[in-house]
């Protein structure tokens, strides 16, 4: 009876703990896949809720963390799934974000190949040092902004959190077709904008000029 | 004298490739599936010789895993780096309070 007691009033209290304690955590996560501020803040409400709802199975298996972003990624997912249903059109963006400018035009010796001054570079960098740089993280949120909102989402489960292909499209209601295209378009876009604010800049610095 | 003979053959041949393969523009979604599936036989072998002649569609191709890997180092560090690495992104106390009241409820 009092060993049933006890559990029951420990039960209680963490659950009211975790805003406090995970909010900004459950909300970064949430942000950087939504890139949304209200989306976000209802997917870390209902993130909450659910687990509140739940706390029995957790029941203290693993860590709070883990287990709350658990539910956070499947109420992210579903977010999407609501999306794409409102719009179902399909988003593949244009192929301006394949950035037909940096090829030299048809008519051209060389049409199709790399202008020399706008051809990828060596960026020189080391992605575990990169993970860890909060401008980085900020210079490329300003990236994914141009894409398509479907484009960055799939884009983001793919390469963030791994999901795979077949989910994807499941999710968006898209081709596997579709979804190449769309993440070739995504990684163009991001790759040229990453390399003109980020790493021609880095290199720029480190070479003293 | 033997090297230079050498250097203007493989400069010829690396020249004949480049005309005869697909161009950069067409090789860059090649680049990203290769990334979403096997490639066939013929896309693989035309992707070797490309990046065997293009030096620039070495460092596409290197800067699209360059971003992968960041991405996938973020998300396996998220939990105990996120705090630090982005303190300044916080719930809005707004929003703090109404996720409170849901909770209350």
């Amino acid at each position: 009876m009092a060993t049933s007691q006890v559990a029951s009033t420990d039960a209680s209290a963490a659950p009211s703990l975790w805003l406090e304690r995970h909010g900004d955590y459950l909300y970064r996560y949430a942000l950087f896949r939504l890139r949304d501020p209200a989306s976000a803040e209802d997917a870390v409400q209902e993130t909450l809720l659910a687990a509140f709802q739940a706390y029995e199975g957790f029941a203290g298996r693993g860590s709070e963390r883990t287990w709350l972003t658990g539910i956070l990624k499947h109420k992210i997912v579903d977010h999407f799934r609501r999306a794409s249903r409102l719009t179902p059109a399909s988003q593949l963006g244009d192929e301006s974000l394949e950035h037909p400018e940096l090829f030299r035009p048809a008519g051209n010796e060389w049409a199709e190949h790399w202008w020399d001054d706008k051809a990828p570079v060596d960026w020189k960098a080391d992605p575990a040092r990169l993970c860890e740089q909060a401008e980085f993280w900020e210079v490329f949120r300003a990236c994914l902004s141009p894409l398509p909102e479907r484009v960055a989402s799939a884009f983001l489960l793919r390469e963030v959190d791994g999901l795979e292909s077949a989910e994807i499209c499941e999710v968006f209601q898209i081709t596997t077709n579709n979804l190449w295209v769309m993440l070739h378009r995504a990684r163009a876009h991001l790759r040229r904008c990453l390399e003109l604010n980020w790493f021609r800049p880095g290199l720029a610095k480190r070479l003293g000029r | 004298m033997g090297t230079g003979l050498y250097d203007k053959a493989i400069h010829a041949v690396r020249y004949f490739l480049l005309r005869r393969l697909p161009t950069c523009k067409q090789m860059a979604p090649v680049m990203s599936e290769s990334l979403e599936r096997p490639l066939t036989p013929r896309e693989r072998v035309t992707l070797k010789l490309h990046l065997w002649v293009c030096a620039w569609c070495v460092w596409y191709l290197e800067n699209l895993r360059t971003m992968h890997s960041a991405l996938r180092a973020r998300a396996a560090h998220e939990e105990e780096a996120a705090d630090e690495v982005e303190s300044a992104v916080k719930l809005s106390e707004e929003a703090r309070e109404r996720i409170r009241r849901a909770l209350a409820r």
